[in-house]
C-alpha cells in the first residue's frame, strides 16, 4: 500500500460573520496516497472548498480562522508553516485549479507571463528557459500553436482553453499533488469531457496525486479511485469509488445517488428527492447534521453526533442507522 | 394544418441580433442565434431542448413566447400565428403561455413580497379582484408546497429551491397550458433539483401542462422529456423520442454529446467509449458554411461545407440534419 502523501487530522475552520460564527469545517480527517485520485463530493456550503483552502493556507484571516487540526505533507504540518514556507510549497509541490478560469487568471497579464512566473520563482529558470517550458506545457494540455499564444491575454481564450491554461500552470512545477476545485463545473459537457480526459492522461503520464472537488457524482464515478462525501462541514462517508456507488451506507449518499437521473435509464423511475435544505452552520450541531432531513432518523441521532467509523476495510461512515440503511435503501 | 394534437408549431424560426459599430451605429453583422428552426410540440407532452451554452436554445424559447420578436418565421399556438399578433391580442395570448427562469435569484423582484410577486400576473391581466387574488396566492403556494403564510415575506428569506417554487407558482397563476422552462434547475443543488423536477412532473399530470424544457443536462432531459430536440449553433440537428435518441443517436453531434455526459456509476463509466470532440463551438456571428457542425465533426466530407443538410425524417418520427445519418441507423 502506498504511503500517505497528505494526512489531514481533525481540521476545523470557522468564519466570523456579522450574523454569527459559521462553522464551515468541523473536524475533518482524511488522507491522500501517492498517485491516488480522491474525489470530494458535496453540495454548496458543505465545506469541501474551505477544507482545501485551509490546507493551503488560503483562507483569508480574518474572518476565517483555523481552530484546530493538522495537515501533514511529507511529514511537515502545513498548518504550522510560516507564510514563506507555505509559499514555497504552494504552486511547486501542491498546486490548485479553481472553478472559474476567468476570475483566476489575471486579465491584464499575458498568459505567457502568468505561466512563466512560477517557473522563474520556484524553479529558478531564466526567462528564456521559462518561455520554452511554458510553450511546452501549453502543448501538453492541447493548445494549438502554443508558442504564438503565449503573448495572448486570457480574454482571447475560450472557457475550455482558459481551464487548460490553468491546468498547464498548475502542472508547471511538476507537483506531487494537484487540488482541482470544481474545474469543469463552469464548462459545457463536451468541453468537460475534453478536460477530464486530459487530466486522466496527465495523471498516468506524470503520476501525481489528485484531489478532485465536485458536486457531480458522474464526474467522480469516471475519475476517482476513492471518494469522500461531505455534508454540513463533516465527512459523512468515505469509500473506494465502486464500493460507494454499489453500497452507499449514509442516508445522504443514498439520497444523492437516488436523486440523479441517469442517461442510461429511461425516465419511468421517480427521482427520490431529499426533502428540506442544507444546514446553515451557524452553530456546531450536537446532533447528526443530516438528522433534520433524514428518513432513517432515530432518537439517538438527536442526542449524539455519530463519528466517522470504519464499517468494513476502507469504508467509513458517520451514521448510527447504517445497518438499517443497508437493509432498507432502494435498489 | 389542423392537427388537434399539436399545441405549438414553430416554422422556420429565425432570430438574428444585429452587431452595431461606430458612432452611427451601423449594422456590421448579425449574431445568428436561431437560424431556421422548425418543430412541433404536442398537447400535454414535454419537449426537451438541449444544447451547449450559446447554441440558441434559450433564444428559441423566448422567441416562441414573443419576448424576442423573431426576425422571420412563424409560431402557431393553437393555430394562431403569434408573430403576426400585436398589442392587446398578443397580451391575451400571453396568459396561456408562461415561463420559468433559470436564475431564481435574479428572476424575483427583491422589493416585492412573495404574495405581490405571485399576484402580479393576476392583476396585470385583471382576471381577479384583490380578495380573489389573495385566495389564489394561498392556493398557489400550497400547490408548490410552500407555507401560505410565506406570502408576506421577501425573496431573500428563501433558499434557491424555495425561490424556484415561487417562480413556478407565479407561472401557474394564470392557469396557462404551455410553460417554457428555461434551465429551471441548473442553478440548484443536486439534492434540491430532484424536488423541483418531481414538482414539475406532478403539476403536469394535474393540469395537463405542456412543457418546453430547455436544459444542458442530458440526463435530466432524458428523465423529464417525451421527445428531445438537440440544438447546435442555432439549428436543430436531431429530434426524436427520448429513448430513441439515447439508443440510436443519428447525428454525430448528438452522439458526441451523449458520450460526454458522465454517468454516476463507476462500473458503467469504466466500460464506456467516448467520442471526444476537438476544439470549441464556432462563433454564431460567423458560422461555418454548409453544415454548422462540420468543423468539429469526425465524419465530415467536402459536401458538408458546400450544402446545408436538410432536416429530414430518417426513421418514423426521427428527424436528423446530416447527410450521412443512414450510416448509423440501427
Amino acid at each position: 500500500m502506498a504511503e500517505p502523501l497528505l494526512e489531514v487530522q481533525g481540521l476545523e475552520t470557522t468564519f466570523k460573520t456579522p450574523d454569527g460564527t459559521v462553522h464551515a469545517v468541523n473536524g475533518v480527517s482524511f488522507e491522500v496516497k501517492e498517485g491516488e485520485t480522491l474525489g470530494v463530493v458535496g453540495e454548496s456550503g458543505c465545506g469541501k472548498s474551505v477544507t482545501m483552502l485551509s490546507i493551503l493556507g488560503l483562507v483569508p484571516s480574518p474572518p476565517g480562522r483555523i481552530v484546530a487540526g493538522s495537515a501533514n505533507f511529507f511529514g511537515r504540518d502545513l498548518l504550522k508553516m510560516s507564510i514563506d514556507e507555505i509559499r514555497a510549497i504552494r504552486g511547486a509541490q501542491i498546486s490548485m485549479v479553481f472553478q472559474d478560469p476567468m476570475t483566476s487568471l489575471n486579465p491584464v497579464l499575458t498568459v505567457g507571463r502568468q505561466l512563466t512566473e512560477p517557473l522563474i520563482l520556484h524553479l529558478g529558470m531564466t526567462k528564456q528557459q521559462a518561455e520554452d517550458r511554458a510553450a511546452e506545457l501549453l502543448e501538453i494540455v492541447g493548445i494549438p500553436k502554443a508558442r504564438d499564444r503565449l503573448s495572448d491575454f486570457p480574454h482571447q481564450f475560450s472557457g475550455g482553453m482558459r481551464q487548460r491554461v490553468m491546468i498547464a500552470m498548475a502542472l508547471s512545477c511538476s507537483p506531487q499533488l494537484l487540488i482541482a476545485d470544481e474545474p469543469t463545473t463552469a464548462l459545457d459537457v463536451t468541453i468537460q469531457a475534453q478536460i477530464t480526459d486530459l487530466v486522466k492522461r496527465l495523471r498516468n503520464e506524470l503520476g501525481m496525486a489528485i484531489i478532485w472537488i465536485t458536486h457531480d457524482l458522474g464526474v467522480v464515478a469516471g475519475l476517482a479511485q476513492r471518494v469522500i462525501v461531505m455534508y454540513g462541514g463533516y465527512i459523512i462517508e468515505e469509500a473506494p469509488v465502486n464500493e460507494l456507488f454499489a453500497n452507499p451506507l449514509h442516508p445522504y449518499t443514498v439520497g444523492l445517488i437516488g436523486s440523479l437521473p441517469r442517461l442510461d435509464e429511461s425516465g419511468q423511475r421517480q427521482l427520490t428527492s431529499i426533502e428540506g435544505v442544507p444546514p446553515l452552520l451557524f452553530e456546531k450541531p450536537k446532533h447528526c447534521p443530516f438528522a433534520p432531513r433524514c428518513k432513517w432518523v432515530m432518537e439517538r441521532c438527536w442526542n449524539e453526533n455519530p463519528p466517522l467509523e470504519l464499517v468494513s476495510p476502507e469504508h467509513r461512515v458517520a451514521c448510527w442507522a447504517w445497518p438499517e440503511v443497508k437493509k432498507e435503501r432502494p435498489r | 394544418m389542423t392537427d388537434n394534437n399539436v399545441l405549438l408549431r414553430v416554422e422556420n424560426l429565425v432570430k438574428h441580433f444585429p452587431i452595431m459599430r461606430g458612432i452611427f451605429q451601423k449594422q456590421v453583422g448579425a449574431v445568428r442565434a436561431v437560424d431556421d428552426v422548425s418543430f412541433e410540440v404536442k398537447r400535454g407532452e414535454t419537449l426537451g431542448l438541449v444544447g451547449e451554452s450559446g447554441c440558441g436554445k434559450s433564444t428559441t424559447g423566448r422567441a416562441i413566447l414573443q419576448l424576442y420578436r423573431p426576425t422571420s418565421g412563424s409560431v402557431y399556438y393553437d393555430g394562431v400565428d403569434l408573430v403576426k399578433l400585436k398589442g392587446e391580442e398578443l397580451r391575451k395570448m400571453r396568459r396561456k403561455m408562461q415561463m420559468i427562469f433559470q436564475d431564481p435569484y435574479a428572476s424575483l423582484n427583491p422589493r416585492m413580497t412573495v404574495g405581490e410577486i405571485i399576484r402580479e400576473p393576476l392583476l396585470v391581466h385583471s382576471v381577479a379582484s384583490d380578495a380573489e387574488a389573495n385566495d389564489r396566492v394561498k392556493q398557489l403556494l400550497e400547490l408548490v408546497r410552500l407555507n401560505p403564510s410565506f406570502a408576506t415575506r421577501y425573496p431573500h428569506e428563501f433558499s434557491g429551491g424555495q425561490r424556484q417554487r415561487i417562480g413556478i407558482a407565479r407561472a401557474l397563476a394564470l392557469q396557462p397550458s404551455f410553460i417554457v422552462c428555461d434551465e429551471p434547475i441548473s442553478a440548484l443543488d443536486v439534492s434540491i433539483q430532484a424536488q423541483v423536477v418531481n414538482l414539475l412532473e406532478e403539476l403536469q399530470d394535474k393540469f395537463g401542462l405542456t412543457y418546453l424544457f430547455i436544459a444542458h443536462d442530458l440526463s435530466m432531459v432524458r428523465h423529464i422529456s417525451d421527445r428531445v430536440a438537440v440544438m447546435y449553433l442555432g439549428v436543430v440537428v436531431e429530434m426524436t423520442t427520448r429513448d430513441e435518441l439515447y439508443y440510436n443517436p443519428l447525428h454525430p453531434y448528438s452522439q458526441a454529446l451523449l458520450s460526454a455526459v458522465p454517468i454516476p456509476d463507476p462500473v458503467a463509466e469504466s466500460t464506456r467509449k467516448r467520442t471526444i470532440l476537438v476544439g470549441d463551438v464556432p462563433s454564431p456571428a460567423n458560422p461555418p458554411s454548409g453544415c454548422r457542425f462540420r468543423t468539429r465533426c469526425p465524419i465530415a466530407e467536402p459536401l458538408c461545407a458546400e450544402k446545408r443538410p436538410e432536416f429530414r425524417e430518417v426513421k418514423p418520427g426521427h428527424f436528423v440534419a446530416c447527410f450521412f445519418a443512414e450510416r448509423f441507423v440501427k
